[in-house]
């Protein structure tokens, strides 16, 4: 049970107040009697003299009593929640967060959500449907409403937590999408640990966890700056206690970093140290509580792989000159058009030449744009002056282009991605969506004197830097797009060692990354690894939360409900008053 | 507890007998059957003037009564000589003078006497009017008075059928007032007049200040008492419900009670316990009880019941 208006439950105080007005109330009938002495002399063994005994017998009053008591409790807006058969679609909505695989829970929070979950399931009354919908770094449809139960156990069996904080409201707020006009009910499994879940009509919260104490990583990196490098470890104590945290980092095996942190309850310690070489980089905490998941991070220490570039366009000296030297693993030119002969590379580079729409893949458009990219030039634009540029993007650090000058320009007119430097139109145009990267220079070399100052050769490395495969710092929970460069198939290494095929959609493939740790990805050109972090720096928050109105209840046997019950209050509050005012009626000049 | 308070008594009217109940309290048959009808006195008494029952004073009445032996003294004209001549001994023989008796009625005419249909005062006046019939054609000197709080007005020293009148008037002009004091009645009515007789009570004994003394002190006046206990239906079996307010008639008093069917339940085991203490009380003192309630008429009352219980016959 639960109330919707607690603090109406004062009204209660009416009960008390009615019966003191009864009693108080001179209501009895007057009649003259020959003698009192009878009476008088039954009295003393009878409790019928007592003032209660016209409470105990008073039906009038136990329906004003009733009647009080129903309105009452009908302004606390009371609701019940129970495991009932039910009626309806019901979509199951499991919080996927890292701290669902705590522990304290056995096995853990997620197993046991999934284990009521199934039998949730399995107590669906014949005919009615079942959703899944994960709460994960974003909510996921694993199942749309269905009455094939066994899809559902077969995705029930599959859902595995992620690293990350799970999007629990948006979760629901897709769950109830699911089920709209209130015609089913959504039951979530959580531990409400960073947000409680919303309190609507049909949906009903299950908090699992007891345990707040984790110490964990909450991230590892290898930052490189003029090629030292440097491993940075955050660790969060999320508990109310303080601790004390060994933490060893190894690289394939060595020890290359100990120290014990001394943390504070809710302390975040990030320490950093120097390293070099290449492999794996493992960080390690030795402390134990619920959470062992996020007691161990991994990291690359290998710098990315330098991209492979082709140049498709007429002879461009100053390019192919400075493609030479560029930070590529191989470059190469062509003036074939045709995007199947641009298999095999990471970067094209597509030079005033005009092409149909373009594979997803990672381009760099000097004086052109393919007509699949949302920027369609209409027209042009003669001198003009780059005005403005955004020296944070990664692509126009260190690039000046206060002396450059540009004689003739495409108009660009984008209706996404970014603009990074602008005169009367966008000069410099980067979009990255539907799996293409692209850079549009909007002005060809030979229409400027870019390649004449130092700003040429840094724009370039940059954009084949960004352009080039440089995943950045990725978290669990993203999603990423790797060109397929004309593949089919690609294959996925998980850290904990699984395997998952990956077939090219669209010309990309789609990772999807939920765990922190190293992936690979092998694809018949080759092998190529990806460090993964953990996705929020909250996800190790491990305490459960409020509910807003949740229970916590044994094992699910059958479909949990909330049942508004205030209305049948308030029926049943009418219909009371009405007997007793008939019955008072009736019983004219009795004890009404 | 009960919820006791003191209010003022109702308004007389509120107790009044009902219209109709004054006329005619005895009707002719029933007094033609009276006469041939006498009240019994279960000892012999001692009247002042010649009646036609025995008294205590034995000699110069006509009918024999027993014989004892000849004591130097007594008078020869009652010595029985053919018991002489047989036995050889002297034996006088004795005779009962007859002389009146002495029936005094004692009619309760509390408040509560006019509860009932017909209210119990109706059946009290008719009941001492059809006993005082009986001692008036018997020759008895009959006593009639009503009390309530006290003695009330009195009608004394009638005698002889023609006062038959004057008895059913005095009884007809009598209305309930007053509450119920039986003992201060008693003592005051035997105090004026302690000689030895019949006394008939009539009451429905609800006395707030107990019957006992009353009753003990006409005992302790040797008189021989009956008492005739009126009650009506509702006291016996009353029809109430619900929250109520009881007011009692005689004093005001009032209690606050629950009626249902426990609280019927516990009245009744009231009422039998008050009934039987009466009888017990009446029997231990050798008082002559009888009870009815005021449905019952009085001609059976007086016809049947008075006669089994040995008042008349």
């Amino acid at each position: 049970m639960t109330l919707g208006a607690p603090a109406a439950l004062w009204a209660f105080m009416a009960v008390p107040v009615l019966i003191v007005l009864y009693l108080l109330r001179v209501r009895r009938r007057e009649h003259v009697v020959s003698s009192v002495l009878l009476w008088v002399k039954s009295a003393p063994s009878r409790s019928a003299f007592r003032p209660s005994r016209r409470i105990e017998r008073s039906l009038l009053l136990l329906l004003q009593i009733v009647a009080a008591a129903a309105l009452a409790a009908a302004l606390a807006q009371p609701s019940l929640l129970g495991w009932t058969a039910g009626s309806g679609d019901v979509v199951l909505v499991l919080d996927a967060s890292m701290s669902m695989r705590a522990r304290d829970v056995a096995p853990t929070r997620f197993d046991r959500a999934r284990g009521e979950a199934r039998d949730v399931l399995a107590r669906l009354a014949p005919g009615h449907r079942a959703g899944l919908v994960l709460a994960a770094a974003r909510p996921l449809v694993l199942v749309p409403p269905t009455a094939d139960l066994g899809r559902l156990a077969a995705a029930l069996a599959q859902a595995q937590p992620w690293d990350v904080a799970g999007d629990v409201r948006g979760a629901v707020d897709l769950a109830t999408q699911l089920v709209p006009g209130g015609r089913g009910r959504v039951l979530v499994w959580t531990d409400a640990a960073r947000a409680s879940v919303p309190a609507l009509p049909n949906v009903t919260a299950r908090v699992l966890g007891t345990a707040d104490a984790n110490t964990g990583i909450v991230a590892l990196r290898v930052v490189r700056d003029a090629g030292a490098g440097r491993a940075l470890v955050r660790v969060t104590n999320f508990g109310r206690a303080a601790v004390r945290a060994p933490l060893r980092v190894t690289r394939d095996g060595a020890l290359v970093y100990g120290a014990t942190l001394a943390l504070a309850a809710g302390e975040t310690r990030t320490v950093g140290f120097p390293v070099s070489g290449s492999g794996v980089l493992r960080a390690q905490l030795d402390v134990r509580d619920a959470l062992p998941d996020d007691k161990t991070a991994e990291a690359l220490l290998d710098p990315a792989p330098l991209p492979s570039v082709l140049l498709v366009g007429p002879d461009d000296p100053p390019l192919e000159r400075l493609l030479r030297v560029a930070p590529v693993s191989r470059a190469a030119a062509t003036r074939e058009t045709d995007p199947a002969a641009w298999r095999g590379y990471d970067v094209v580079i597509l030079d005033r030449v005009t092409t149909g729409p373009v594979p997803p893949g990672r381009y760099l458009a000097i004086g052109t744009v393919p007509p699949n990219l949302p920027a369609n030039p209409t027209g042009t634009v003669d001198a003009p002056d780059i005005a403005t540029w955004d020296r944070r993007d990664p692509v126009l650090r260190f690039v000046d282009f206060g002396d450059v000058h540009v004689r003739q320009a495409l108009r660009l007119a984008p209706e996404s991605g970014h603009v990074l430097a602008a005169g009367p139109s966008p000069l410099v145009w980067a979009y990255d969506a539907r799996g293409i990267r692209a850079i549009v220079v909007a002005f060809g070399l030979a229409d400027s004197d870019l390649p004449q100052h130092v700003a040429f050769p840094v724009l370039l490395a940059n954009s084949l830097a960004w352009l080039g495969g440089d995943t950045g710092d990725l978290r669990a929970g993203q999603a990423l797009e790797v060109p397929a460069a004309g593949m089919a198939d690609a294959v996925l290494v998980r850290p904990d060692g699984t395997r998952v095929a990956v077939p090219a959609r669209d010309g990309v493939f789609s990772l999807a990354l939920p765990r922190a740790g190293v992936y690979r990805v092998i694809t018949p050109a080759g092998e190529r690894a990806l460090s993964v972090g953990v996705g929020s720096d909250t996800a190790g928050l491990i305490a459960p939360g409020p509910s807003g109105g949740a229970v916590s209840s044994p094992p699910v046997q059958r479909v949990l409900a909330r049942l508004a019950v205030w209305p049948w209050l308030v029926l049943m509050a009418v219909a009371v008053a009405l007997g007793e005012w008939a019955l008072a009626t009736r019983r004219h000049g009795g004890d009404a | 507890m009960p919820a006791d308070a003191s209010i003022p008594a109702p308004a007389p009217d509120a107790v009044r007998p009902r219209p109709g109940e004054h006329a005619g309290l005895l009707d002719p048959a029933f007094l033609q059957r009276l006469d041939a009808l006498s009240l019994v006195s279960r000892r012999r008494v001692r009247g002042r003037q010649h009646g036609e029952r025995r008294s205590l004073v034995r000699g110069r009445g006509t009918e024999f009564d027993d014989y004892r032996a000849y004591e130097p003294g007594d008078d020869y004209r009652y010595i029985d000589w053919n018991i002489a001549s047989r036995l050889d001994r002297l034996f006088v023989k004795l005779f009962s003078e007859e002389e009146d008796l002495d029936v005094r009625l004692l009619v309760d005419t509390s408040r509560s006497m006019a509860a009932g249909v017909p209210s119990k005062l109706l059946l009290a006046k008719q009941l001492a009017a059809a006993i005082g019939y009986i001692g008036l054609v018997n020759l008895d000197r009959v006593d009639v008075g009503v009390f309530s709080s006290g003695p009330g007005p009195r009608l004394s020293r009638l005698r002889g059928r023609g006062r038959a009148f004057d008895l059913l008037r005095f009884l007809d002009g009598v209305v309930p007032e007053g509450a119920t004091d039986l003992g201060l009645a008693l003592r005051r009515t035997l105090d004026e007049s302690p000689r030895r007789g019949l006394l008939v009570v009539i009451s429905d004994l609800l006395d707030p200040h107990g019957y006992e003394d009353g009753l003990l002190r006409a005992r302790h006046h040797r008189m021989q008492t009956f008492v005739i206990h009126v009650l009506a239906e509702d006291e016996l079996a009353p029809r109430l419900a619900g929250e109520l307010r009881l007011v009692d008639a005689e004093t005001g008093r009032v209690v606050e009670v629950t009626v249902d069917a426990e609280a019927l339940r516990a009245y009744a085991e009231a009422r039998d316990a008050y009934l039987e203490d009466v009888q017990r009380f009446c029997f231990r003192h050798g008082i002559d009880y009888l009870r009815t309630t005021s449905t019952v008429p009085a001609d059976a009352l007086v016809l049947r019941y008075l006669r089994q219980g040995g008042l008349v016959r």
